[in-house]
């Protein structure tokens, strides 16, 4: 999975949080901060990464997501982290 | 000094009505707002009552959207009407969005400003009977039967369930800055936060507050209810609540939602506010029994006596807005009651349960509600379907320790109007009790007299 395919995937979760705006997802990069720049309450993030494990097919460790940041590139490097090792044990 | 404290808006939730507007012309046209509740007879023979005063989710303009992580938790209610904000709606349970609704319609009956609202001085009260319920369950099962992980729940399961979830949201709506706060005292709990409100008020700690009650509907609410045999059956959905008459059989277990915009008399006056009904006094205190449950005539009389003080005669109301219930043992001890202080004349008693279920939490709050109404249409609201009233005295009556009338409940015929009927009403006493043997009432009068 590329860091593009990832993101893309990482979108359509943002889409079905119901505190972020959707027309603030249309120039969405890996700069982008779900709380500055989407106006996301921190409570979401949980949300976010949840939806993640669900999306992707794997489940993080809490230590991992303790660590994770607000913004989509700290969360695609956290997806793939756990694909990469899911598809190496495969 | 004691300040005087006026009713300045009113607004709620109500059974099979769009609005606070029709909610008064279906009460004041003697209707029910009981029917069979379609997901009490989805449980078949595991229920015992099936009658509720309810409002479905979609009754309410609101859309369920579910989690996907979990099984049948709901992630956000949705507001079809675009009337809460979503940042509102994720933290809020039914019963929350319910008391938010409320208090825009009060909120804007009261004529605050801005500035007003988001005061130092202004503060909201409301409470609820129970917890999250449904919230709660679902997670729970989704947790422990399901083994689902704890983040699945996401951040919004603390703030839905949280005892005082309804006056939380309801500030953070408002943006209030003076005190948030909730009164629990089982089905006096919304007559209790109107009561505390009409305190923080009159002693000068606030100048105006939004106060009430909730109950969103929840099977877990009515089960625990139907589990202690105390709720009617037998009854078609309209004569099922029947407080006074012979074949009541108990309470109709019900929700809804009931909010005032109370105000510093002084203040409302001063800023040109339709002032809708005033505040004469609170008073509220326990039996002292022992018993959870039952009923005491000892307690309520000193409950009058409390309310009333000095004052008996200035505060002599034209109509008693009663608890009840329509339990066996409740409506005749609360009769006794009324009647060994007040005497046989010169009011009527209104006993809206007949009407619309028992609302638990939210009781006391949209009979304080209904009150208001009764004040400004003129009108009492009727003892629905106490069609027979007993001839014999209560076997209770009968023991050697009964120092209360020995008349039977018919003797009161008088007293208990069984269709809505217009009068001169200038006061209003209204009367809740809850388990734990808690007793409230309070006493609400027009403006100007």
């Amino acid at each position: 999975m590329t860091r593009e395919e990832a993101k893309e995937k990482i979108v359509e979760i943002l889409r079905t949080v119901h505190t972020i705006n959707p027309a603030k997802l249309v120039n969405v990069t890996e700069k982008t901060d779900f709380i500055t720049d989407l106006g996301a309450p921190s409570t979401e993030l949980v949300n976010i990464v949840a939806k993640a494990e669900e999306k992707f097919g794997v489940e993080f460790e809490d230590d991992d997501i303790d660590d994770i940041g607000s913004t989509m590139k700290e969360t695609i490097d956290l997806v793939l982290k756990y694909v990469n090792k899911k598809q190496a044990a495969n | 000094m004691i300040r005087k404290v006026a009713v300045v808006g009113i607004g709620g939730m109500f059974p099979t009505c769009k609005d606070i507007g029709e909610f008064s012309d279906k009460i004041f046209a003697g209707k029910s707002l009981i029917r069979e509740w379609d997901e009490a007879i989805l449980h078949g023979k595991k229920m015992r009552s099936t009658v509720s005063g309810y409002i479905s989710v979609a009754e309410s303009g609101l859309e369920e959207i579910p989690s996907t992580l979990l099984v049948n938790y709901p992630e956000i209610f949705k507001d079809k009407l675009n009337r809460i904000p979503v940042e509102n709606l994720v933290t809020a349970d039914l019963g929350s969005i319910w008391a938010m609704l409320g208090t825009q319609d009060a909120i804007a009956m009261s004529g605050w400003s801005e500035p007003e609202i988001h005061s130092e001085q202004t503060g909201v009260v409301i409470g609820s009977g129970a917890g999250g319920n449904e919230v709660s369950r679902k997670s729970w099962h989704n947790f422990f039967a399901l083994d689902k992980k704890t983040r699945y729940l996401g951040s919004h399961n603390v703030d839905r369930c949280m005892v005082y979830r309804d006056a939380a949201n309801v500030s953070c709506l408002i943006q209030n800055k003076g005190v948030c706060e909730c009164i629990g005292s089982a089905c006096a709990t919304g007559l209790g936060n109107i009561g505390y409100a009409y305190r923080l008020i009159a002693f000068g700690l606030q100048d105006r507050i939004i106060a009430g009650g909730t109950e969103g509907t929840s099977m877990e609410s009515f089960i625990g209810f139907d589990a202690m045999q105390v709720l009617s059956r037998g009854h078609e959905p309209g004569k099922s609540s029947r407080p006074f008459d012979m074949d009541r059989n108990g309470f109709v277990c019900s929700f809804g939602a009931g909010i005032v915009a109370l105000e510093a008399y002084d203040i409302a006056k001063a800023r040109g506010a339709n002032i809708l009904a005033v505040i004469d006094n609170y008073f509220n205190n326990s039996d002292g029994s022992g018993d959870m449950f039952a009923p005491s005539n000892e307690g309520q009389l000193r409950l009058w006596k409390g309310l009333m003080g000095n004052n008996k005669d200035r505060l002599f109301p034209d109509v008693v807005k009663v608890h009840g219930t329509s339990t066996p043992l409740g409506d005749a001890i609360e009769l006794f009651s009324v009647v060994n202080f007040l005497g046989d004349k010169g009011y009527h008693i209104s006993a809206p349960k007949s009407q619309f279920g028992h609302m638990l939490g939210a009781a006391g709050a949209v009979e304080f509600v209904l009150a208001v109404l009764m004040l400004r249409e003129q009108k009492v609201s009727p003892c629905l379907n106490s069609d027979n009233l007993n001839e014999q005295p209560e076997a209770f009556q009968l023991e050697a320790d009964w120092n209360n009338t020995k008349e039977p409940i018919a003797a009161y015929r008088h007293l208990l109007p069984q269709q809505p009927i217009e009068k001169e009403i200038n006061r209003i006493v209204c009367l809740n009790y809850g388990f734990g043997s808690t007793n409230s009432a309070i006493a609400v009068s027009k403006d100007g007299l």
